[in-house]
């Protein structure tokens, strides 16, 4: 069953390397950290990375690796391995890396069109594949809360993403479950079935939340929050 | 063609073999584009005459050429092209003293003498100077004895067969890259026999000096197989005659043509730039360095967030 999560956001730029000079959100990559540590002392049999990808499938975390040069051509050459994993899942397996984790590790894509059921499904199953399970859930909010944001201003992103914020806050699962697929591809909410399946591997416990950042600085949503779940 | 002996990267007596130039106290290493400010001490010279013949004025271009990103100072007593003596006293007059009040006020800057004479040489030396830029390929030998006494660097340049203070008269050369090779890299020779270090000896292939236009251009075209030695490189480009003819534009009126050449010269590896406009070529070289990968961008969000 799921005993802790942490969610964190996946931009490239959480990668310090890519983002030149300037650490430039020095306070979200902390928060991410300590969400991280938090979640590997949480003494889970299994951690299991979950992030948005083309396809809902699993990676072996041994062989894929993450690879940031389709980013940043000029970071050199490609890691070596058979396989690149989609980005939230390879900056996921970065915090873990970080945090000296070096127990038991799965990466789970959930597609990007992944409708709420199954998703909920797939939380379901992952949190039944061991006594103990921790969720590292990487997600983003919105890209359209600003005239300067990637998507540029949609008005509705604002209510979305409070939605989203109160429901991690308040450990609200079924109002997770209930965000509409549609309105979160119009407002470029590419977290939204990794919530889902967040939502899913709760399934009926008690979560409660601690919030690391919740902010906008380019126009996207970056949510940091560490769950125990009870 | 380069000398037979001449020395290549790798070998004991050639550069570093990681590629650091030590200037003075500094090192630094390959990809970090310098930019060298000229601060004439002359009522003379080309561009902007006598505009810091006055020492306050001279200190002011100093100040400013400093906040505005300049690593090294290099002070001049003499010009470049015919006119009125300036003895060796008179050149020591005008740039020992006004050395030595930089070396006080700013202890870490690099300092540079544009002599080509060794007493005027070793005046700048005991005033603090760290580097000895002779644009005249070695005319007066005792320079680099100079140089290796006191530890300095020594620019080596190529000026084919010209004397100091004298304007290119139909030189012609079978092949001016090959010249350039030849006589820089038998200067760095000739420097490391003298003692030298080999770690602050530099490369100029002379822009306009016992050249005409169309061998500047080749020289800036080619500037990639000087690079190639290993040695590091400095180029002067600054408002010079070769982009005036290019573009048929007065001293002035020349600083866009400049950095055009000093986008090329820094993108065929060039690493140290004499400028009279510190914060164009600062960020032309920033830019360039940038683009090759030598230096990161400052900051990057765009499409990352």
């Amino acid at each position: 069953m799921l005993t802790a999560a942490a969610l964190c956001p996946a931009p490239p730029l959480l990668a310090r390397e890519l983002t030149g000079a300037d650490p430039v959100v020095p306070e979200l990559r902390q928060a991410c950290r300590e969400a991280a540590d938090v979640l590997v002392q949480a003494d889970s049999d299994v951690v299991v990375v979950v992030g948005a990808g083309e396809r809902t499938r699993a990676f072996d975390a041994a062989a894929a690796h993450l690879d940031l040069t389709p980013y940043a051509p000029a970071l050199g050459a490609r890691p070596a391995g058979p396989e690149t994993l989609p980005l939230p899942l390879g900056l996921g397996g970065r915090l873990l890396d970080e945090a000296g984790y070096h127990g038991r590790r799965e990466l789970q894509a959930v597609g990007a069109d992944e409708p709420a059921p199954a998703c909920a499904a797939l939380g379901a199953s992952l949190a039944r594949t061991a006594p103990r399970v921790a969720l590292l859930v990487m997600a983003d909010g919105s890209a359209r809360r600003s005239r300067r944001a990637p998507g540029h201003l949609d008005e509705r992103s604002a209510a979305f993403d409070a939605a989203v914020g109160r429901a991690i806050r308040d450990g609200d699962m079924p109002a997770l479950l209930a965000l509409d697929a549609g309105l979160a591809g119009d407002l470029m909410a590419t977290g939204r079935p990794a919530w889902q399946v967040l939502a899913g591997a709760v399934n009926g416990g008690r979560a409660t939340s601690v919030i690391r950042y919740d902010d906008d600085p380019f126009g996207v949503a970056y949510l940091v929050a560490s769950l125990t779940v009870g | 063609m380069s000398d037979a002996g001449a020395p290549q990267p790798g070998h004991p007596d050639g550069p570093d073999s990681a590629g650091m130039l030590r200037l003075g106290k500094r090192a630094f290493p390959p990809g970090q584009p310098l930019i060298m400010a000229i601060v004439n001490r002359t009522p003379d010279s080309f561009f902007q005459p006598g505009v810091t013949w006055s020492e306050s004025a001279a200190f002011h271009r100093v100040d400013q050429a400093i906040a505005e990103g300049a690593d090294i100072i290099d002070v001049g007593g003499i010009p470049a092209a015919p006119g009125s003596e300036v003895d060796v006293a008179e050149e020591i007059r005008r740039i020992a003293g006004f050395i030595a009040a930089i070396r006080s006020r700013y202890p870490d800057i690099v300092i540079s003498a544009d002599t080509w004479r060794h007493q005027a040489g070793r005046a700048a030396c005991e005033a603090g100077a760290d580097l000895l830029n002779d644009s005249w390929g070695g005319f007066d030998e005792r320079l680099a004895d100079v140089a290796a006494e006191f530890g300095a660097g020594l620019v080596c340049a190529h000026v084919g067969s010209q004397r100091p203070r004298t304007r290119p008269f139909r030189v012609a050369y079978p092949d001016v890259m090959a010249d350039v090779l030849a006589q820089t890299l038998r200067e760095a020779n000739r420097a490391l026999a003298a003692g030298v270090q080999p770690d602050r000896i530099v490369l100029d292939p002379a822009h306009d000096f016992g050249k005409n236009t169309w061998h500047s251009l080749e020289v800036t075209r080619r500037l990639d197989e000087l690079t190639a030695t290993g040695w590091p490189v400095l180029v002067s480009l600054s408002n010079k005659d070769f982009v005036g003819e290019s573009l048929d534009l007065p001293p002035e009126h020349r600083l866009v043509g400049t950095l055009a050449a000093t986008a090329v010269s820094a993108w065929h590896g060039a690493r140290i730039f004499r400028v009279h406009q510190v914060r164009e070529s600062r960020q032309v070289v920033d830019m360039v360095a940038t683009i090759r990968g030598d230096r990161p961008p400052a900051r990057t969000v765009r499409g990352l967030a």
